[in-house]
């Protein structure tokens, strides 16, 4: 199936129904650096985030999600307990 | 348009523009971190060439001095340029302020009563307050930031929207990248290159420079679609017929980063600086990042977001940042932590509390406002409202026991691209004190 996803911040991102610009404009106002291309790699698993890239995108999904009744569904790579 | 008040207190600016005059309408206590924000949009109003700058102090509770000194230097500088600064001020307050009243400054005052109703605003810019916390990153005030949207401003009437939001681009890029003295874009256009946004004449200059003698890092940037950065021109050899005439103008640093259109180079996002290995590499990612926009505005790809759309949201989305990145300064110098660290703390808190980050950024900002660094050394004239005294502000004892873990805000309004979120409350000692004790 050519539209099957397996990688999970383009699930989530699909399921939060942000357009990639909109997304890459929250993860943006949240402190990240990567461009637009980069962030999109990051989505399809082109390229590896570090933990605070990855972070960032899944906070910028989590608000969205808050936004919509959610709950902070998009796991981080850095837990509670090493902050 | 509004923006995000970064502000607990009530601090804030209006923009007004009628003909030829532009009346900015300040609320609130205009303090050492207000005076700034004033400061920004008075000088705005001088370079957007309005003769005549109303500044309309009517419903401002309490100034000090920075901020007065604020006011009498714009007077001056418009006075110098046949300008007129009018000052409309409560009549208890005319007394304060006519001691900065000197035949040099031209200042004149107009006395009004609290409940005049003013008119012929037709649009308005709310300022939010940039608190200059000691960690904050240099070069990226918020009061820069505003007098980028204060451009903003005056560029929606302009008929050509991708050439207003560049212009914005270069206004942010200005304002945002530390190193910068100068900014501009070009852009290929009827297979020339032209400058399409400009911060000022040097840098006009340096452009111009350039497509006259063909050569140069703006040049090769739009020509060959990566970037060039040049350190220090006294040890450039690569633009031998450019580098004399830039020196000549004072400039010895320039970064010039390609701008693309469907990935084919067609201009540059330019930045240049007096002083030699001005830019940092965090100035070398802003500027890929602001003229990825750029190109995406040039593109015109946005999944359906107008020029204009994304403009605006871009320059809310700096502000955003800036209030997080100063949030995350003041983390890190309280407890001692890595920038890293610090984010997370913010974002475990923003989760637990259930409200957004910039909103919890916006509380540990303005917690530190009750104990300003700088406040010791300003001078408080008397009967204005001085926080030292007690060391304590009225907030504090109101916002004991605000904050309980877990608690979640009723009603959140939600986030559009039209509209600002919700303003944040005044919690923020409340914040401290469960941050302290967690």
């Amino acid at each position: 199936m050519a539209d099957q996803v397996t990688d999970v911040l383009e699930l989530y991102r699909r399921e939060a129904g942000l357009s990639l610009s909109e997304l890459w404009l929250r993860y943006f106002e949240l402190g990240g650096m990567s461009t637009a291309l980069e962030l999109e790699a990051y989505l399809y698993s082109a390229l590896i985030p570090t933990a605070h890239d990855h972070d960032l995108v899944a906070h910028a999904l989590n608000e969205r999600f808050v936004e919509l009744g959610g709950n902070h569904p998009v796991p981080y790579q850095y837990g509670e307990s090493d902050a | 348009m509004t923006t995000r008040g970064l502000s607990n207190l009530d601090f804030g600016v209006t923009a007004g523009f009628t003909g030829e005059q532009a009346v900015l309408a300040v609320r609130g206590e205009v303090d050492t971190l207000g005076a700034p924000v004033l400061g920004a949009f008075i000088d705005a109003a001088i370079a957007s060439g309005y003769p005549s700058v109303v500044v309309d102090l009517a419903d401002v509770a309490a100034m000090d001095g920075p901020a007065m000194a604020v006011v009498a230097r714009a007077g001056s500088r418009l006075a110098a340029s046949n300008g007129q600064l009018t000052i409309r001020v409560s009549s208890e307050m005319t007394g304060r302020l006519s001691a900065i009243a000197h035949p040099a400054n031209g200042l004149r005052f107009e006395p009004v009563d609290g409940s005049q109703k003013r008119s012929g605003v037709e649009h308005t810019i709310a300022a939010p307050v940039a608190p200059a916390t000691p960690v904050a990153r240099p070069g990226a005030s918020g009061a820069a930031v505003v007098e980028g949207l204060v451009r903003l401003h005056a560029l929606q009437a302009a008929t050509d929207v991708v050439d207003g939001a560049l212009r914005l681009v270069v206004a942010l890029a200005r304002a945002t990248v530390g190193g910068a003295d100068g900014a501009s874009v070009s852009l290929r256009r009827d297979g020339r290159l032209a400058t399409v946004a400009a911060s000022d004449q040097t840098v006009m200059d340096m452009d111009t420079d350039q497509y006259t003698v063909g050569e140069g890092p703006c040049v090769d940037a739009s020509v060959e679609g990566r970037w060039f950065v040049t350190e220090s021109l006294e040890e450039e050899v690569r633009w031998p017929a450019f580098v004399p005439k830039a020196k000549e103008l004072g400039i010895n640093a320039i970064l010039s980063t390609p701008l693309l259109s469907a990935d084919e180079p067609v201009g540059a996002l330019n930045l240049y600086s007096r002083n030699v290995g001005a830019f940092t590499p965090r100035d070398q990612e802003l500027a890929s990042v602001l003229a990825t926009e750029a190109s995406t505005i040039l593109t015109g790809a946005a999944s359906g977001m107008s020029a204009e759309t994304l403009a605006i949201r871009l320059g809310t989305a700096l502000h955003t940042r800036e209030a997080i990145a100063q949030a995350q300064g003041v983390i890190m110098e309280q407890e001692r932590i890595s920038p890293e660290a610090a984010y997370r703390r913010l974002r475990i808190f923003s989760r637990t509390s259930n409200r957004p980050l910039l909103e919890r950024a916006q509380d540990v900002v303005a917690s530190t406002r009750l104990f300003p660094m700088d406040m010791a050394t300003t001078v408080v004239p008397s009967g204005m409202v001085d926080r030292r005294a007690t060391g304590r502000s009225p907030l504090d004892d109101a916002m004991v026991g605000d904050f309980q873990a877990g608690d979640r805000r009723p009603e959140r309004e939600p986030t559009t691209a039209e509209g600002p979120r919700a303003e944040s409350g005044h919690r923020a000692a409340g914040w401290r004190r469960a941050w302290l004790t967690r």
